[in-house]
């Protein structure tokens, strides 16, 4: 089945497996607003390797489609990388001139956007996309061009669970998960290695998202992709991630394995954040929402940036940054993190 | 195929619906209006009664409305919208006289100013803030509040006086006639400045329109998803943001082309050109009946094919808009 589903060049895969397909290294991405720069992501390091699925949490307004916007160098006007590195297959994508960048795009580093409804043109037809697309990284021109180019479009929707003579329709025709799937089947075109899935799920019905979930989590296989999963639901992440990282005003708070984080965050917010969520299986709990709002990002405070709404925060927390724990491959940005007895 | 056909026989049926009403409506308003055309043709220096008499029962206007009514109704049934008072000839050849000059002069003007607008709203919606952009927005106000008759006359005054490189008036040259090409290239040199009046004055509403659909459409979800999949910018906006942001332009130019025979009249009072827009005014002036609702008829059923052309071509361009 792989096989099949490969593009036609696939066989050019650099051979070190241990390279990182994305290496994030002390990013630092400002917007520009009225009152000043917002710091949006402040010094953010994450290592994604081959075949990694990590999933990239936090509150709306904390920096994660900013990260994923940075990595396909798509801020928009105003925004900037201040500081840090992006570094995907080995390049660094920060200094790449526009064209540069790309022949990049789709080819190594593919993304699902949220609104799938918005996401393709109204008056083309999807096949219009594909072709388009796919023209856009090969050789090929004319009638060969977009015959390859419908070919491989009818292998990745029927791959996708959508019928292949879904290419003639247009956007408003089909449904919001039709759309989605659609979507994830573009991204596809020129087998990335990475696929960054950006609130790929958030505007769908929960039944439709639990489907398309589960294609997706099929494809991470079946594709062999490298997966950044953004979303505000720890449910997706945990149903797609093998590793999570949680993010609070542009900070990288705290990051492990999704199952150990989840069960036992030990950060405050992550807890908050966890317990902020409902559960299908255990005892009944009180939903808890976080007291307070995100700091003002334009005078980022001294000390932790969670501190002011933090229940364990005291004076120190106010001084200075918080220490960095590293242990059993979980890291946590706290000076008194949860579960002490799981640290050194 | 089948609902659109059936679809454009309700919309012929709602049309011809549309032009009864417009029928009623004419001979009322007409008859409405003060003034009568016996006065004019019998003069204001104290006619005699007897010749008003003579007048009003020749045309007819001394039967009750009802039955004038009736007689209009019946002759339009047979494909005759009368005879003229004032000019003593059939209205259809006045109009067929006119319709030639003023749609020469008015679809130039049109599609000029929606090309003109287009491109200039294009430049404008890419670079949105910019100095251009203020610059172009600034000319288009000033063209947009500028009257066509002003803007007419200066132009004359430029290039026609000042300057001499354009006739100032008529069609083509009374005092030398031309044949053939030499005609034609005769028609061209004077329909400059009128068509260039007119499409200046209607450029602004193409420019202001398309402008605002680029920056939108700019704007709109699916340019990032062709961005990140790394299509040149020249691309994503020739296959794909001007397929949409032109869909209100071409409304507009639909809107527009209802008005190509009607719109034009102080431009072509301004530069004495033959059409209808002339016609009109003279007909309103003398309050010749026939003639003034034979030309509002054409007019209405112009604009009415013009907005059912128009819907119909929007449904090709718009895959969202069916007919049903």
């Amino acid at each position: 089945m792989t096989r099949d589903l490969a593009a036609p060049e696939a066989g050019g895969r650099p051979p070190a497996a241990a390279e990182p397909v994305l290496e994030i290294r002390g990013l630092r991405v400002s917007y520009d607003a009225p009152t000043g720069r917002v710091q949006a992501v402040a010094g953010l390091d994450l290592v994604l390797r081959p075949g990694d699925s990590v999933g990239l949490v936090g509150e709306s307004g904390s920096g994660k489609s900013t990260v994923a916007l940075a990595v396909m160098g798509l801020l928009p006007a105003g925004g900037r990388v201040d500081a840090g590195q992006v570094r995907l297959l080995g390049r660094d994508l920060t200094t790449l001139p526009e064209h540069e960048l790309r022949a990049v795009r789709w080819r190594q580093a593919a993304m699902v956007f949220q609104k799938a409804m918005s996401a393709f043109s109204p008056v083309h037809r999807l096949a219009d996309h594909f072709v388009d697309v796919w023209r856009a990284h090969r050789p090929e021109r004319g009638r060969r061009a977009r015959s390859l180019a419908l070919e491989r479009a009818r292998v990745l929707l029927e791959a996708v669970g959508l019928r292949p003579d879904a290419l003639w329709a247009y956007p408003h025709t089909l449904s919001g998960g039709m759309l989605q799937r659609a979507l994830i089947a573009l991204a596809l075109v020129h087998q990335p290695r990475l696929l960054i899935l950006d609130e790929a799920t958030t505007a769908l019905d929960v039944v439709t998202q639990a489907q398309v979930l589960s294609e997706v989590a099929r494809l991470q296989r079946e594709f062999d992709l490298t997966t950044l999963v953004i979303s505000h639901d720890i449910g997706v992440v945990a149903a797609l991630c093998r590793r999570v990282a949680v993010l609070y005003a542009g900070h990288l708070v705290e990051e492990g394995p999704v199952q150990q984080v989840l069960e036992a965050p030990r950060h405050p917010y992550t807890a908050a954040l966890v317990r902020a969520f409902p559960r299908l299986r255990g005892p009944r709990r009180r939903l808890e929402s976080i007291p307070g709002t995100l700091p003002d990002l334009t005078r980022p405070p001294q000390g932790c940036v969670f501190a002011d709404r933090c229940p364990r925060a005291a004076g120190a927390c106010r001084e200075g940054p918080p220490p960095v724990e590293h242990s059993g491959g979980r890291m946590v940005r706290c000076r008194f993190p949860l579960g002490g007895d799981a640290g050194a | 195929m089948w609902t659109t056909l059936g679809y454009l026989a309700r919309r012929c049926g709602a049309l011809l619906l549309t032009l009864a009403v417009v029928v009623v409506l004419n001979f009322v308003l007409v008859r409405a209006a003060p003034g009568d055309p016996v006065r004019i043709l019998a003069g204001m220096d104290q006619p005699s009664p007897e010749m008003v008499e003579a007048l009003t029962r020749r045309y007819g206007l001394d039967q009750p409305l009802a039955v004038q009514f009736w007689a209009y109704v019946r002759s339009l049934l047979q494909g005759d919208l009368g005879r003229s008072i004032t000019f003593e000839r059939p209205v259809s050849q006045l109009i067929a006289q006119t319709v030639g000059p003023t749609l020469l002069l008015t679809l130039t003007a049109t599609l000029l100013a929606f090309a003109l607008g287009v491109a200039l709203g294009t430049v404008s919606g890419t670079r949105p803030r910019s100095r251009l952009d203020a610059l172009l927005s600034l000319a288009a106000y000033l063209l947009y509040a500028m009257p066509p008759f002003w803007l007419g006359m200066m132009g004359m005054l430029v290039f026609a006086s000042w300057l001499g490189w354009l006739p100032t008036s008529g069609m083509y040259d009374v005092r030398s006639p031309q044949t053939g090409l030499a005609h034609w290239l005769d028609v061209a040199h004077h329909l400059v400045l009128p068509a260039a009046t007119l499409a200046l004055v209607q450029m602004p509403v193409f420019y202001r329109v398309t402008r605002a659909s680029v920056v939108q459409v700019l704007g709109d979800d699916f340019v990032t998803t062709l961005r990140a999949a790394g299509l040149r910018p020249g691309t994503i906006f020739r296959r794909y943001v001007l397929k949409n942001a032109l869909l209100p332009s071409v409304t507009m130019l639909g809107l527009q082309l209802g008005y190509v025979l009607a719109g034009a009249a102080l431009v072509e009072v301004v530069f004495s050109w033959p059409g209808m827009g002339r016609l009109t005014l003279n007909a309103i002036y003398r309050r010749d009946f026939p003639l003034v609702m034979g030309i509002y008829l054409v007019v209405s059923a112009a604009v009415a094919v013009g907005a059912l052309i128009t819907d119909l071509v929007y449904g090709w361009l718009d895959p969202r808009i069916r007919y049903g």
